[in-house]
């Protein structure tokens, strides 16, 4: 059930549901005071857009049937159309009503921001990457604006949403290969923007990354594209390193085309490739970039299984091993049936903002329009072709 | 009117983003970071010595040729021709053996750099490398600028040879007015080890200018396979305006206050 930003008592026990279970965004961060925090009137103040401010008794006077889908920021912006109005209540000396106290905006993100309740359900287990309040712009295209994300350890989690809505910007968020314009990116509660190079380049070696085509390099056969991060990072004898590449490339069921050139390979067995390598330094995180774009239905299937098998083999070893943190796969994709088959944590994303997110099952049962259009493959809905 | 302004701040934008970059490569190969991948330099050379020698010799041997022919016909001309070996000298030392390495170079390893690493960005291959938690221009440029001083001397010298070789063919064996030992004596006179070694410094300056704008324009590329195209010819273009600034401000600094000619005593 979607946030309610109708105004209530502070001792009022009918509280929605969500204001239980839901946690904002932003929660924990240890940035409450630079972005959009809940009153305990249950509307949001954010710092940026103008402040507003209510009195103890008083209800908002928004019509019943819109509050279900408004999100945080929408009831002070829908209050911006009232607000003239509250302001003459006010000043007339009524002493009822709400007053809103609201910079001029620019522009109205009423309708764009209408369905981004922004609502995390929780999953009780940290964040191994954090996003908070992250901007991030090239020249006018303005690609995240404000995205408060996270994504748990030890969980499949997948980025969902329309195309051009970010979600590859995200991962080069994570691995530091974009900064943000604004805000910050988190690993394991470290800032990403402000690492040093070294830092960086050591920081990232938690990561293993799949790209869309593999990214394999065109130089060498895949035997020594999976043994590269590990020649190169490791003290490994040759020996040792070819028994683990060989040990990843039957897993992903190459190992009898270990000689073969990236050119030489299927899209499908370069992503397995890719994924082989991505895997062959035990990553504690791991980012899948689309794996499913451009394989066939049962390919695409098969890889889901295999992304399954590997996350659970990686949390067992994680827990034998005991890790510091646990694994975290995340996959972006615009695949329903990828997400159904695959993930256990969903982050639906849209013009460059959170508009839901939360366990897969509790997705899947959302009331926000946005989010069950999307999660349907519904051609009806707020999403348009737009 | 800013419209206009406008280009020229791109440009002085882009030369100092190129200065920048180029700084940043120069400075990891004098520190001796780059050793880090030795290996891949290494194998930078062997691509380098297998994909371009060849051609490099045969062009500037080509280049020999037509300054021995100019040579001769020249010094018959005006009836000396024993001194045809003054102007193969000149001819091979100073100017056109480096142009035609600086041309090579550009257009067989400028280009192949440009095109190879802008292709690596655009199929996510430096991506690739950087989440890996390598430094991509440490691992691509360089080692490629590391294996281009490593390689380039010695293949430099072995086209002046190449190119001498090439005069002399012509002068003694097809021409004909000189002997032999007539040739040597004056081509070996209007010369000396002081003109190798600045021909040398000029052909390498050419080959480290068009490693490091190869490198600037591929790592750098963007627009998919039609941006890779853009770069390689913006850096065609870059490479062969540098040759030729190199090739002048060299026979400028080194030959034009003395030209280091023993005539007249």
């Amino acid at each position: 059930m979607p946030f309610i930003p109708k105004r209530r008592g502070r001792d009022d026990d009918d509280r929605p549901e969500t204001e239980d279970t839901a946690v904002h965004p932003t929660a924990g961060s240890g940035r409450k005071d630079d972005v959009a925090v809940p009153d305990d009137t249950g509307l949001f103040v954010d710092p940026d857009e103008g402040r507003a401010s209510t009195t103890d008794d008083t209800e908002l006077d928004l019509p019943d049937d819109r509050t279900e889908d408004v999100d945080q920021r929408a009831p002070l912006t829908r209050l911006s159309g009232n607000a003239e109005e509250s302001r003459r209540e006010s000043s007339a000396g009524t002493g009822g009503g709400v007053s809103v106290v609201r910079e001029p905006q620019a522009e109205d993100p009423d309708d764009e921001y209408q369905w981004h309740t922004g609502i995390r359900r929780p999953t009780g287990n940290p964040d191994a990457v954090e996003f908070v309040e992250t901007h991030k712009a090239f020249g006018r295209n303005k690609i995240l604006r404000g995205l408060n994300m996270g994504l748990p350890e030890g969980m499949i989690s997948m980025i969902l949403g329309p195309s051009g809505t970010g979600k590859s910007v995200c991962i080069k968020h994570m691995v530091g290969l974009l900064y943000p314009d604004d805000g910050d990116v988190l690993v394991h509660g470290e800032s990403v923007p402000s690492m040093g190079l070294d830092h960086l380049l050591g920081m990232r070696q938690k990561f293993g990354v799949l790209f869309q085509d593999g990214a394999l390099f065109g130089s060498m056969n895949i035997r020594d594209n999976v043994a590269f991060p590990l020649r190169q990072h490791t003290d490994k004898p040759d020996k040792d390193i070819l028994e683990i590449v060989d040990r990843r490339m039957d897993e992903v069921g190459l190992g009898a085309a270990w000689d073969k050139f990236p050119n030489e390979l299927s899209g499908g067995m370069r992503k397995r490739a890719g994924f082989a390598r991505a895997l062959v330094l035990d990553p504690s995180i791991v980012l899948f970039d689309e794996p499913d774009s451009g394989l066939d239905p049962v390919r695409t299937a098969l890889l889901g299984e295999l992304i399954q098998e590997i996350h659970q083999e990686t949390m067992e070893d994680a827990r034998e091993k005991n890790w510091p943190h646990m694994p975290a796969f995340t996959l972006i994709t615009h695949d329903i049936m990828t997400a159904r088959r695959v993930s256990q944590f969903i982050n639906v994303v849209w013009k460059g903002r959170i508009v839901e997110s939360g366990p897969a099952d509790e997705l899947f049962d959302s009331d926000n329009a946005f989010v069950n259009q999307f999660l349907a493959g519904a051609s009806r809905g707020p999403l348009g072709m737009n | 009117m800013s419209a206009w302004l406008e280009q020229p701040k791109d440009l002085l934008a882009n030369v100092g983003e190129g200065a920048k970059f180029s700084a940043k490569i120069m400075g990891q190969v004098y520190s001796l970071r780059v050793l880090r991948f030795l290996g891949e330099a290494l194998r930078q050379a062997g691509v380098l010595i297998t994909s371009s020698t060849v051609v490099i010799w045969g062009l500037v041997f080509i280049i020999g040729l037509q300054c021995g022919l100019e040579g001769a016909y020249f010094t018959r001309s005006i009836g000396s021709p024993a001194y045809a070996g003054v102007f193969a000298a000149w001819c091979d030392l100073r100017e056109l053996v480096p142009y035609a390495f600086g041309y090579m170079m550009a257009a067989k390893v400028g280009t192949g750099i440009v095109a190879e690493l802008g292709s690596m960005r655009i199929s996510e291959e430096i991506d690739a490398l950087e989440v890996m938690g390598f430094d991509s221009v440490l691992f691509l440029c360089a080692t490629r600028l590391l294996a281009s001083w490593l390689v380039l001397p010695f293949m430099y010298v072995a086209a002046i040879g190449a190119g001498f070789f090439a005069s002399y063919l012509t002068v003694v064996e097809q021409v004909g007015d000189v002997s032999s030992g007539g040739y040597l004596l004056i081509f070996w006179m209007f010369q000396n080890p002081p003109d190798l070694l600045y021909s040398l410094i000029k052909a390498m300056s050419m080959a480290t200018v068009i490693v490091l704008v190869g490198c600037y324009y591929g790592y750098n590329a963007n627009g998919g396979p039609v941006g890779v195209g853009t770069a390689t010819a913006k850096s065609m273009v870059v490479n062969l305006i540098m040759v030729h600034l190199i090739g002048m401000l060299g026979t400028q600094l080194f030959w034009g206050a003395n030209p280091r000619a023993p005539i007249g005593g």
